[in-house]
């Protein structure tokens, strides 16, 4: 991808959808689909009627439509987003506003944007919602899947670790189409958040940290910190 | 200079409507409007009706073109497609193929 | 470690600096008025009427978590019922909904997963489907 940047002026409005090797932004009104290997940049009196993915999303103006990057998203003061927000880092300024999910965590495929939704909905048990109570269901289904589906639906259980971790790192060689290479061979959907390294079969699904009796902890706690992958995994 | 740049990576499926001008170096598909100029760069690639103010084309146009000034061919453009424009200039290179109508 | 069983009441005399030390797990329900920091392991439900800070190492795992504010430096789990701002500091890691009419605020670093609703309106241009991303109504 080269560094080309494309703009799309004040005065410019367009109706359908943007995708390429570049880097885009957006001063005017865009509705459709943005789907761009390089970063988006939403200018504070731009518009988007749209979904938004690129490696590096940045917002500064108005959004209706989800927000999906590789790399992350940045929700400037001022912005306003009525959309799901995912990529493995997220930061929103006190200033933003978000009506929607949002998720750090695992980078999702650029393309997925449809298949984040399903993956939320498969996911929904334990990752959307909420209450601890959810924990409590959660630990088990989590510790099976896991593993399991992991290293099966894989060709290589080290391999997809590599590209979703790499992935993660923002490296990635073909961001946008697969962003985790290893979310194709697995399932479609959830799997491109599926914990994809090792590190999840021993990340304790049962947090041994986190013994305490009452409701299952869930493994949270017991994550080491960046383990990102681990919390993802627990939406798969 | 231009407001508008679609660079040459992008890709744009769908309609552009701009009241600035416009810079193609990518490719566009679909419907292209402008209040002002249009240039259509080298490579760039057209496939829609494009109109505008004064139209520069050194890349590929395939659709009907109207300009409400003149439209330039240089060489190296690649139009197919009628053209509808106060004046026109069709430079030695270019190639292009429809009928061109200055009753504007 | 001290456990605490059932409910603990923190200062409500106001002002109080109620705090749960790092070494300190309870399980049961919190409620009281005025700010209140966890360093430690929180099992069960808050109802804090006052700014909750959940500090580097503090966790709190609950069904529902309600308080003026929320910062998290630590990790928290649960619906969280806040009125303010409730943000996540890099290095937490925060999941549930946030409902309440608060506000988030993520720094980059963040951990976290859950709905927010703030309420505000988009501008009038977005507010017409247009047939932008797979109509979702929200």
């Amino acid at each position: 991808m080269n560094g080309d940047v494309a703009t799309i002026g004040r005065g410019t409005v367009v109706r359908g959808r943007i995708t390429g090797a570049a880097n885009l932004e957006i001063l005017g009104r865009v509705e459709g689909e943005v789907e761009v290997d390089g970063d988006v940049v939403l200018d504070a009196r731009g518009l988007a009627a749209a979904s938004l993915s690129g490696r590096r999303v940045t917002i500064r103006g108005a959004v209706r439509g989800d927000l999906v990057a590789t790399e992350s998203i940045v929700l400037e003061d001022g912005a306003r987003v009525v959309g799901d927000v995912r990529a493995p880092r997220v930061a929103i300024a006190t200033g933003a506003l978000v009506r929607g999910y949002v998720q750090t965590g695992d980078a999702p495929a650029a393309s997925s944007t449809a298949r984040a939704r399903p993956a939320a909905s498969a996911a929904t048990p334990r990752a959307a919602n909420v209450s601890a109570t959810a924990s409590a269901p959660r630990t088990p289904p989590r510790a099976a899947p896991a593993p399991v589906p992991s290293p099966a639906a894989r060709p290589a259980p080290s391999a997809p670790a590599r590209p979703v971790a790499t992935a993660i790192a923002g490296s990635h060689a073909a961001p946008s189409s697969n962003g985790s290479q290893a979310s194709q061979p697995s399932q479609p959907s959830q799997t491109e958040r599926t914990p994809p390294r090792a590190p999840s079969a021993h990340a304790p699904v049962h947090a041994p940290a986190a013994a305490p009796k009452g409701p299952p902890p869930p493994v949270m706690p017991a994550l080491k910190k960046g383990a990102k992958g681990a919390m993802s995994k627990k939406r798969a | 200079m231009a407001s508008t740049v679609i660079g040459a990576g992008i890709t744009i499926d769908g309609e552009i409507t701009s009241d600035e001008d416009v810079v193609v170096q990518g490719t566009v598909r679909g419907k292209l409007t402008a209040r002002d100029g249009v240039t259509v760069e080298p490579g760039a690639v057209v496939e829609a009706d494009v109109s505008g103010g004064p139209l520069t084309v050194a890349g590929s146009i395939t659709g009907n073109i109207t300009s409400t000034d003149r439209v330039d061919l240089q060489p190296g453009a690649k139009v197919i497609g009628n053209v509808k424009a106060a004046r026109i200039t069709i430079s030695d290179g270019a190639q292009f193929k429809g009928n061109v109508d200055m009753d504007v | 470690m001290a456990q605490t069983r059932s409910s603990a009441r923190s200062g409500s005399s106001g002002a109080g600096e109620a705090r749960i030390g790092a070494g300190a797990r309870v399980r049961g329900r919190i409620a009281g008025d005025g700010a209140l920091t966890v360093e430690g392991h929180v099992e069960g439900d808050v109802a804090l009427r006052g700014e909750l800070t959940v500090a580097e190492g503090g966790e709190i795992h609950a069904d529902t978590i309600e308080a003026e504010a929320l910062v998290v430096s630590g990790v928290v789990e649960g619906e969280l019922r806040v009125s303010g701002v409730v943000r996540a500091m890099a290095g937490s890691r925060v999941r549930g909904n946030v409902t309440g009419g608060a506000s988030l605020a993520l720094d980059d670093g963040a951990q976290f997963a859950g709905r927010i609703d703030a309420e505000f309106d988009l501008p009038a241009e977005l507010l017409e489907s247009s047939g932008g991303s797979p109509g979702r109504r929200r």
